[in-house]
């Protein structure tokens, strides 16, 4: 193969270096590259779509409180007490963060008579977790019975705007003896209206394309259980949409009911029992749901706030692609482009394709209207084997069955896999490849690639 | 195998005639739900909770997925193979389950771990129920064909879809590569049983490749080409739709109690009375396949014949959501 491409001395010298030892994960990318931003423009928002976003942008940021202030209903469970605080790499909306937030919620008073779990550090993984089967009188784990349901990480229990309510955190200590916990990181919502507004049939279209490919992947659709329509959201694709989405997890991660979850959640193993205690229900003594819309209002701010959530998170743009930089020196474009290629031509774009298709005609604004949408993602699941399984079944989606990931701003993302159980590409695309897996043959074809083409597609993938 | 076969046949016949059908083991959503209820751990690395699943109504009858790679041979009851490895290969990793298009992986081999790198080779080994493929194809001529013509623009063609004889059995090969990887992808297929069986071998070394096609190693069942593989003999002759209306006399229609949506293919062996012997559900959630089965034991089908002697027929049925329709066939005359 003859490359014709001008490489200076001293930067051939480190390529050189380079493809003579092992590759390396350029890493997070510093530098802004502008993700966060909305698609709106405001000279062409004839609906006046824009207010609605920055009225999301506000309400995504407020802090919630159980009762007493201007935003109620948190718990009587949850994980954090804002959208932004998981959401929140390399901007408001994304995934989570170096630091934490979790770590904080004890000594900063927001969950006071919690007990931190082993498994939230400081600067690890911003985590949802999820016991995939109840346990037994014994603490065994019982595989008849399938669970999968979230494990919130803290109560309300000693904070002053709680009352009485006084329910003990899941028995994390337990669950980890019996090998049965897995963890969620927050999946980045930026460019998300646009996958919301890809028609079922572009979808349909793209998986006919790929049928006859030789890797051995053949992907489904994760569907609604009301309409039979392809599911999108979440890391199994369970969520219809974004307000599904917003609702789900305003119910699940905060413990705030709204219209489309009313009701206040219990764990898993509460709801098999009793329920929650009334000791711990209508906590913000304003009944139910606690998030409704707010008709003496004006403008944007009528809406409920999962319905802001969704305007927020539709109305982000994709992330842009960026420059990258490698051991201090910025990657040049050609070698940018050949991984590329590269990632195109051994199949990693046969499920991580780079264009699913082209967004139909959109009734909210016109930059989410026939706009190629550039997700590195086929919405599919994928049979992702025994090192990615997590045994949690979500829609039809089974325990290995996971959405390709869509790897736009992956240049600027900490942490890896549904998981966060890496923080280094390599370890991530290797970790595709175990028993039942259809990434497999993929990922075989990556390690017959030299050192200095691994090296370009990992330096593709954070410039993505 | 033949003997294996007719002992299977003449058990499955015996247990039939003292008015017991075989046993129902349609998978679960847990697997060995039935063995372990509870575990002091859950196994690292395992998959307990499945989704869609293939399973079949007894464990008797070989199924297209049941390959196994052992002491260095590849095998396959169901389609008749028998490969002997290159020296030292192996599976590391079994494939995916069964896609709900009917498309298997039967193996993915190479050498050690320890030579994995630029200089190795690797084989996919894989399988296209051709009664529940999408693409507009009937065998394995012409889905090379429709491979070669809808190559991505990251491939160039290297040796245009032409015959080649392995194991005295014509078969189909093809031959692309990628410029920019600097890898070359050799394809052989065949038809057994109404799938077409594709070897997929993958290196940025041609000699290596040419070595391992070339190399003799393959046992293959009597009347199968790149064209034609139609069952019979000691196997189930295979006909496409051999379900619709003309042919069954007995029908019940399943009822899934959830909605799901998913397409459920479905291969039956009729026997030579026209009764179900063997289902074998290729991609069905556990309640689906006992909905499936539960319908399916009350159905009766006219018997086949073949010169005026009943033998058994192996089909397809599609539940679940419709087929979608087919694209039009790759154009060309097929095998150029």
């Amino acid at each position: 193969m003859s490359k014709s491409r001008f490489v200076s001395l001293p930067l051939a010298l480190l390529l050189i270096v380079s493809a003579a030892s092992a590759q390396t994960d350029p890493g997070v990318q510093s530098a802004s590259r502008g993700t966060g931003a909305t698609i709106i423009s405001p000279s062409n928002d004839p609906n006046g779509f824009t207010a609605f976003f920055n009225d999301g942008f506000n309400r995504f940021r407020e802090i919630e409180a159980v009762s007493n202030s201007a935003n109620n209903g948190l718990g009587p469970r949850f994980n954090s007490n804002q959208c932004s605080s998981c959401h929140a790499q390399p901007a408001m909306g994304g995934s989570g963060a170096a630091v934490n937030p979790q770590f904080l919620l004890i000594s900063s008073g927001v969950a006071p008579d919690n007990t931190m779990p082993s498994f939230i550090t400081a600067n690890g993984p911003t985590l949802e977790a999820r016991a995939p089967f109840f346990l037994n009188s014994s603490g065994e784990a019982n595989t008849a019975a399938p669970n999968g349901g979230v494990e919130d990480l803290f109560t309300v229990a000693g904070r002053s705007d709680a009352g009485n309510c006084n329910l003990a955190q899941p028995n994390f200590a337990a669950y980890l003896a019996a090998n049965d916990l897995i963890f969620r990181i927050p999946t980045p919502t930026f460019g998300a209206g646009l996958i919301e507004n890809l028609d079922d049939s572009t979808l349909l279209a793209n998986r006919a394309k790929n049928l006859s490919n030789t890797l051995g992947i053949s992907g489904t659709f994760n569907r609604s259980g009301n309409d039979g329509t392809i599911t999108r959201f979440g890391w199994k694709a369970q969520n219809k949409s974004l307000h599904m989405f917003a609702g789900e997890a305003y119910n699940v991660e905060m413990g705030i009911s709204n219209e489309l979850f009313p009701q206040d959640r219990p764990l898993p193993e509460e709801e098999q029992a009793a329920g929650l205690p009334s000791s711990c229900l209508n906590l913000s003594g304003t009944g139910y749901p606690e998030d409704t819309s707010n008709p003496s209002q004006t403008n944007a701010a009528v809406l409920d706030d999962v319905s802001a959530f969704a305007n927020f998170m539709r109305f982000l743009a994709p992330p842009p692609p960026g420059s990258v930089v490698l051991n201090g020196s910025q990657v040049p474009a050609g070698l940018i482009a050949a991984g590329s290629a590269l990632f195109s031509s051994i199949g990693c774009a046969a499920c991580h394709n780079p264009s699913p298709g082209t967004t139909q005609l959109s009734n909210f604004v016109p930059a989410l209207s026939n706009v190629q949408v550039n997700a590195y993602s086929d919405l599919e699941i994928h049979n992702m084997g025994t090192r990615l399984a997590d045994n949690v079944s979500q829609g039809s989606a089974g325990g290995d069955q996971f959405r390709t990931a869509p790897l736009w701003g992956l240049g600027q993302r900490i942490f890896l896999l549904h998981d966060g159980r890496t923080t280094n590409l390599y370890t991530a695309i290797e970790d595709h490849k175990s028993t039942r897996s259809e990434a497999t043959t993929v990922i075989n074809n990556f390690n017959k690639l030299t050192s200095a083409q691994q090296q370009e597609l990992l330096d593709f993938l954070r410039s993505l | 195998m033949n003997l294996y076969f007719l002992s299977l046949v003449v058990l499955s016949a015996s247990l039939l005639a003292a008015g017991q059908t075989p046993s129902l083991n349609s998978g679960s959503s847990v697997e060995s739900s039935n063995k372990h209820q509870s575990l002091p751990k859950v196994p690292a690395e395992s998959i307990l909770v499945k989704g869609a699943w293939s399973s079949a109504s007894d464990s008797m009858i070989p199924v297209p997925e049941a390959a196994t790679v052992s002491e260095g041979v590849f095998s396959d009851p169901y389609f008749g193979i028998s490969y002997k490895l290159p020296q030292d290969w192996s599976q590391e990793y079994e494939g995916p389950p069964a896609s709900e298009n009917g498309r298997y992986v039967l193996a993915q081999i190479g050498p050690p771990k320890t030579r994995d790198g630029p200089d190795s080779a690797s084989m996919l080994i894989t399988a296209q129920d051709m009664f529940f493929t999408p693409l507009p194809a009937a065998n394995a001529v012409e889905l090379t064909e429709y491979l070669k013509h809808h190559l991505q623009a990251d491939y160039k063609v290297e040796i245009a879809p032409t015959s080649a004889k392995i194991a005295d059995r014509s078969f189909s090969f093809f031959a692309y590569w990628s410029p920019v990887a600097e890898l070359h992808w050799y394809v052989v297929a065949i038809q057994i049983r109404c799938h077409v069986v594709q070897f997929v071998m993958t290196s940025r070394d041609t000699k290596l490749l040419d070595h391992l096609l070339g190399l003799n190693n393959m046992k293959l069942p009597a009347g199968v080409s790149a064209t034609r593989g139609d069952g019979g003999g000691p196997v189930p002759v295979c006909i496409n739709d051999y379900a619709r209306d003309e042919n069954v006399i007995t029908r019940i229609d399943p009822v899934f109690t959830a909605r799901r949506f998913n397409p459920v293919p479905v291969r039956i062996i009729i026997d030579k009375q026209g009764k179900i012997k063997h289902i074998h559900f290729i991609s069905a959630f556990p309640d689906q396949a006992k909905a499936i089965s539960d319908a399916l034991e009350q159905w009766k089908f006219k018997p086949y014949a073949i010169d005026g002697k009943p033998v058994e027929v192996e089909t397809g049925i599609l539940f679940g959501r419709a087929r979608q329709t087919r694209a039009p066939r790759a154009s060309g005359p097929a095998g150029q």
